[in-house]
C-alpha cells in the first residue's frame, strides 16, 4: 500500500541522520536574538508572527509528522488560546499573563473534549469531521456576540507595562517559543514521542504490541491543540487581540502549509517554514497582492516535488555535495552512482551510505 | 407559527438543498471514482458563477443566462480537464493527506486568478424574467427561481442516476469505485475515465455556481463558503454514495432553513452538529462504504 510506504518514509529514518541539527538551532536561537537590533517596528512584527507560527506549526506537526493524523480543527484550538486570554481579561478583568498561562490548559481540554469525538473516525473520515469540529466552534466564536463580540473581535488587551514596547515583547514572544519548543521536543524525544512514531509508521502493529492506540492519538491530539492555544495567547501578546477568524478552518490551513514548506519529517521542519512562510508573505504581499497564486503553485511544487520540504531538500543537497566530494578522488564511476543515487531518491531506508549514521538515537 | 409557514421553509430548506445537491453531486463523484477530496471544487462553483456573469452580459437580454448555463460548465469541465492532467494525475499513488492538501494549494491559485480577473467587486447575474417573481402555491406565495431550481436538481439527479445506471461510461465509474486497477486490466482507458469523471465534477460545480447566484451575490469567496457546505453534505451522506449526496443535501439544506427560522445565529451551527452527530454514529457518513 501506497499509504505504508509513505508512512514508512516518516521521521524515523530522516531524524536518525539530522545530527546537524544542534548547530542549525544555535544558528537559529542567534539570529532570534539580535535580529530586533536591525529590525524596525513593523519588521519586528512580523518576526514575532514567525515565532507565533513556529510554536503554532510545530504543535502541529506532533500530530501531523509524529502521529500521522491530519486535523483541520488546529485552528480552532489556536483561536480558543486566544479567546481564553482576551475573554478572561475582559469579563473578568484577569491579567493576560494569567490568561497566558492558562490558554494552554483550556485549548487542550477543549482538543480533549473534540477528540473524543473526532477519534471515533479514522484517516479521511477523522481529518473532516475535524473540519466540522473546529468550524463548530468557529461559528460559536462569531454567533455568540454577547461573549466574544463576534466578528468585531476583541482588541486592546491591556499587558504588563514591562511588554509594551515592540522590542520587549519580541524577547517575550522568543523566551515563549524556547520555552515550548523545548518542551515539545523533549516530548517527542521520550518513550511517549516513540510510542506516537510507532503508531504513525503502522497502527495496527502498534496495536498488536499492547499499545492503546486511540488513547495514544488523543494525547497527542490534546498535546498539539494545548500547545496551538499556547501559539494563539502567544499571538495575543503580540496583537492585543483576537477575532474569530482566528478559529476558521483556513487559518488551521496556516500550520500546515508552514509544516510542508519547512519539511514534516523532522523536528525542526516547522520552524524553519514558519521562518520561510513569514518572511516570504511579508516580502510579497508588500509587493503583489496575489499572496495566494504564488503559496498555491509553492505548495503544489513541494508536493508534488519534495513532500519532505526544505529540510529535506537541504539534506538532500547536503547529501549530493559530500557524495561529489567523495566520488572525485576516487574515481570509481559505475560503483559509487548506482548507489548513492538511489539512496538519494529513497532516503527514508535508513541512513544511506556516505552520510554520518547516528543509528545509535533508534 | 402557522402550517403554511412550516411549507414555506421547507420549500426554501428544498431549492438550498437543490444547488447543494449539484454541487456536492460532482465532490462525491470524483471522490467515489478518483479517490481524491476535492477542496477545488469550490473553485469550479465560483468560476462557473463569474464566468456566467461575464457570458451572460456578452450575449446580452434574456438569451444570455440561458447561454451561460449551456457554455459555462462545459468550459469549466474543460478547465478541470487541464486541472486532472497537468496537477492531479501524478499525486494518485500519493497519500491522502498530500492530495486534499495539493487541492486546497489549487483552490489558492485560483481564488487569486479570479481576483485578478473579475476584481473585488461583488457581480450580479440576474434570472430571465420567465424565472423571476413570485409563484402562488395552493395559497403559499414562493419564488418561482426557488421552484425552478429545485425541478432543475430533480431533473439532474434522474439525469445523473441514468448516466451511472444505464450507459457505459456509468458503468465504467462504478467499476472504478470498487476497482480501477482491474477495470484497466479489462481495457478500460482508466486515465482518460478518471479525466472524464473529473471534468464533469467540475461542469457540475459549475452548474451550481451559475444556479445558485441569481439568488445572492457573484463574490470572491463564495468558494470557500460553498466548499464547506458541499464537505457538509457529502460527509454526512457518505462520500462517494449519489444517493448519500442527495439524502445529505436535503438534510442540510432543510436543517438550515429550519435552523434560520428558530435560531438565526445557530443555524451553521446546527449544520455542523447534524454532520458531527452522524459521523459519531456512523463514522463513513450514511451512505457511506468503509475506505478500501
Amino acid at each position: 500500500m501506497n499509504r505504508h510506504d509513505a508512512a514508512r518514509t516518516g521521521i524515523a529514518g530522516r531524524l536518525s541522520n539530522l545530527r546537524p541539527t544542534g548547530t542549525v538551532w544555535a544558528v537559529l536561537a542567534l539570529i532570534g536574538f539580535i535580529a530586533p537590533l536591525f529590525a524596525n517596528q513593523r519588521q519586528t512584527y512580523v518576526l514575532m508572527h514567525v515565532l507565533v507560527l513556529a510554536v503554532f506549526a510545530t504543535s502541529f506537526n506532533v500530530m501531523l509528522g509524529y502521529t500521522g493524523m491530519v486535523s483541520f480543527a488546529h485552528g480552532a484550538y489556536y483561536g480558543v488560546g486566544a479567546y481564553a486570554v482576551t475573554l478572561l481579561w475582559i469579563h473578568l478583568g484577569w491579567p493576560s499573563l494569567v490568561g497566558f498561562l492558562l490558554a494552554p490548559v483550556i485549548a487542550g481540554a477543549a482538543a480533549y473534549l473534540t477528540g473524543l469525538v473526532a477519534l471515533r473516525a479514522v484517516q479521511l473520515y477523522f481529518a473532516l469531521l475535524t473540519l466540522a469540529l473546529g468550524q463548530l466552534l468557529f461559528v460559536v466564536a462569531f454567533q455568540w456576540r454577547a461573549l466574544t463580540r463576534g466578528d468585531d473581535g476583541i482588541h486592546g488587551v491591556a499587558l504588563p507595562q514591562l511588554l509594551m514596547p515592540t522590542t520587549n515583547r519580541y524577547y517575550f514572544l522568543l523566551f515563549a517559543t524556547a520555552v515550548a519548543l523545548a518542551i515539545l521536543g523533549a516530548v517527542m524525544r521520550s518513550p511517549f514521542g516513540a510510542t506516537l512514531q510507532a503508531i504513525r509508521e503502522n497502527g495496527e502493529r502498534a496495536g498488536f504490541l499492547g499499545i492503546k492506540v486511540k488513547r495514544y492519538q488523543l494525547a497527542s491530539f490534546t498535546l498539539g491543540g494545548a500547545f496551538a492555544g499556547y501559539a494563539g495567547a502567544m499571538f495575543v501578546i503580540m496583537d492585543r487581540g483576537a477575532f474569530p477568524l482566528l478559529m476558521h478552518w483556513t487559518t488551521s490551513a496556516e500550520p500546515i502549509f508552514v509544516t510542508l514548506i519547512g519539511g514534516l519529517n523532522a523536528y525542526i521542519g516547522p520552524t524553519v517554514g514558519a521562518l520561510i512562510f513569514g518572511l516570504l508573505q511579508d516580502w510579497i504581499t508588500r509587493r503583489f497582492v496575489f499572496w495566494g497564486l504564488i503559496l498555491g503553485i509553492v505548495l503544489l511544487v513541494i508536493i508534488l516535488r519534495m513532500p519532505g520540504g526544505t529540510v529535506e531538500g537541504v539534506q538532500r543537497l547536503v547529501a549530493w555535495i559530500g557524495r561529489r566530494r567523495d566520488r572525485a578522488p576516487r574515481g570509481e564511476p559505475f560503483d559509487e552512482s548506482s548507489q548513492p543515487a538511489d539512496a538519494a531518491e529513497r532516503p527514508r531506508e535508513g541512513a544511506p551510505a556516505g552520510e554520518p549514521t547516528a543509528g545509535g538515537e533508534r | 407559527m402557522t402550517l403554511d409557514m412550516l411549507v414555506l421553509q421547507l420549500l426554501t430548506g428544498l431549492s438550498r438543498a437543490a444547488v447543494l445537491f449539484i454541487v456536492a453531486a460532482g465532490l462525491s463523484l470524483v471522490f467515489g471514482a478518483l479517490r481524491i477530496v476535492n477542496v477545488a471544487h469550490g473553485s469550479f462553483y465560483m468560476l462557473g458563477a463569474f464566468l456566467a456573469v461575464t457570458v451572460a452580459a456578452f450575449v446580452g437580454g434574456p438569451i444570455g443566462f440561458v447561454a451561460a448555463i449551456i457554455a459555462v460548465p462545459l468550459l469549466v469541465a474543460l478547465i478541470g480537464a487541464i486541472v486532472e492532467r497537468v496537477a492531479l494525475r501524478s499525486l494518485y499513488d500519493k497519500e491522502h493527506l498530500l492530495q486534499l492538501l495539493a487541492t486546497f494549494a489549487l483552490l489558492l491559485v485560483f481564488h487569486d486568478l479570479v481576483r485578478g480577473i473579475w476584481g473585488e467587486r461583488p457581480h450580479r447575474l440576474t434570472a430571465p424574467d420567465l424565472l423571476r417573481g413570485p409563484v402562488d402555491l395552493f395559497g403559499i406565495i414562493f419564488p418561482r427561481y426557488n421552484l425552478f431550481l429545485i425541478g432543475a436538481a430533480i431533473v439532474l439527479a434522474v439525469g445523473l442516476w441514468a448516466l451511472m445506471t444505464r450507459t457505459g461510461f456509468g458503468r465504467d465509474i462504478r467499476a472504478a469505485v470498487s476497482d480501477p486497477e482491474m477495470l484497466g486490466m479489462v481495457g478500460v482507458n482508466v486515465p482518460r475515465l478518471f479525466t472524464l469523471v473529473f471534468a464533469l465534477g467540475a461542469g457540475l460545480g459549475a452548474l451550481g455556481g451559475i444556479l445558485a447566484s441569481p439568488r445572492s451575490t457573484v463574490l470572491l469567496g463564495m468558494d470557500v463558503e460553498m466548499i464547506i457546505q458541499a464537505f457538509a453534505v457529502v460527509i454526512i451522506g457518505g462520500l462517494g454514495s449519489l444517493v448519500g449526496t442527495a439524502v445529505g443535501a436535503l438534510l442540510v439544506g432543510i436543517t438550515f432553513a429550519f435552523g434560520v427560522l428558530f435560531v438565526p445565529q445557530a443555524a451553521m451551527a446546527m449544520v455542523f452538529l447534524v454532520m458531527v452527530a452522524v459521523l459519531v454514529f456512523r463514522p463513513y457518513g450514511l451512505f457511506g462504504i468503509p475506505e478500501r
